[in-house]
């Protein structure tokens, strides 16, 4: 009997926790607040501030990774634009597909670009990724990788020089302020 | 040991299954031989002949032969002489007694060749997939009736 007692107090103490049953109170999500801000000009604020900061991932795949990395290095201090690479993916905003994707490393390359926490921007660097590149007719490239991942910026070029990377970023930024980017959804 | 004895050497002690020998050069020799034999000629290769170690273990497809040829490249650190052995397998069932026993480092060459040809190694410890994916299998993508290839479907080209 002393149990049932005790649950049925319980029970009391969330209905009175709840906000619904505070007068006066109104509840919300933060979903719901992030979709409001989207549609006032505070938006404009946080994407300034989104653009300034791009980390991407160091995930090097083929030898545009190299350029990749030369990029992230000290002579091209991408610092300035706000561009810093990160080891994780948890840390990264921006995730640049840097060589061939094959059928093996697709899977992986989707689990990275799960881990990443949203707002989140993809570049297509090389012609590798644009359409399969040197690697074109191969039996293992993974083709039209536009329809797997949205794609905002193409960097053509085989490899692409840092300069050609670094001006990907600057277009990224771009659209991210003229919100016509496809990471985050308007 | 010279190119010349080398061949003499082989071609007597396995008159049945040694045939073709060509010397190319004082340096490159080749024969082929049957299947079946593969281990054995290789086992006296690497006993009496110095042959110590494999440099390459591959596939070529000759469709309009409807055959395949296991071709190994077995040489030495000690004479300067190369060997290129080639064992004729059909097309519709490649099967070949694996030699990882005797060079160890036929192995992944193995795999790679049972990926790309679906060439199957008997005796092989661990003949699976090496590079494709394991969905990829049965494909046998280097056969010269793969279907996938060329692959060009890509619609965004530069
Ligand atoms: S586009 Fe060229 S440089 Fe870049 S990964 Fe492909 S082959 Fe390498």
């Amino acid at each position: 009997m002393g149990e049932v007692n005790q649950k049925e107090k319980k029970v009391d103490l969330r209905k009175a926790q709840s906000p619904e049953s505070i007068p006066g109170v109104m509840t919300t999500t933060s979903n719901a607040i992030s979709d409001f801000l989207k549609k006032t000009p505070a938006q404009d604020f946080i994407n300034w501030g989104r653009k300034n900061s791009l980390w991407f991932m160091t995930q090097p795949m083929g030898c545009c990774g190299v350029e990749m990395i030369a990029t992230g290095c000290a002579h091209y201090d991408t610092d300035r634009f706000g561009i810093i690479p990160r080891n994780s993916p948890r840390q990264a905003d921006v995730m640049v597909i840097s060589g061939y994707v094959t059928k093996k490393y697709l899977p992986a390359l989707k689990k990275l670009w799960d881990q990443m926490a949203s707002p989140k921007w993809i570049l297509a660097m090389g012609d590798c990724s644009i359409s399969g590149g040197p690697f074109y007719q191969s039996y293992s490239t993974v083709q039209n990788i536009e329809e797997i991942f949205p794609i905002d910026v193409y960097i053509p070029g085989c490899p692409p020089r840092p300069e050609a990377l670094l001006e990907g970023f600057i277009q990224l930024q771009k659209k991210i302020e003229a919100k016509k980017d496809k990471g985050s959804e308007y | 040991m010279d190119a010349k004895k080398i061949i003499d050497s082989i071609s007597t002690e396995f008159p049945d299954s040694i045939s073709n020998t060509l010397i190319d050069s004082d340096i490159r020799i080749s024969a082929y031989v049957s299947a079946s034999d593969v281990v054995n000629v290789c086992k006296y290769l690497k006993d009496n002949l110095q042959f110590d170690h494999l440099s390459c273990e591959s596939v070529v497809d000759y469709i309009d032969r409807d055959e395949l040829e296991n071709v190994y490249h077995i040489a030495s650190y000690i004479h300067p002489v190369v060997l290129t052995l080639k064992a004729i397998l059909p097309r519709d069932n490649p099967e070949i007694e694996s030699i990882v026993e005797v060079y160890w480092n036929a192995n992944w060459y193995e795999r790679e060749n049972y990926e790309l040809f679906g060439v199957k190694y008997i005796n092989h410890p661990d003949l699976r997939h090496l590079v494709l994916p394991e969905e990829m299998l049965g494909e046998w993508p280097l056969r010269k009736d793969y279907e996938g290839f060329p692959q060009n479907t890509a619609k965004n080209l530069v």
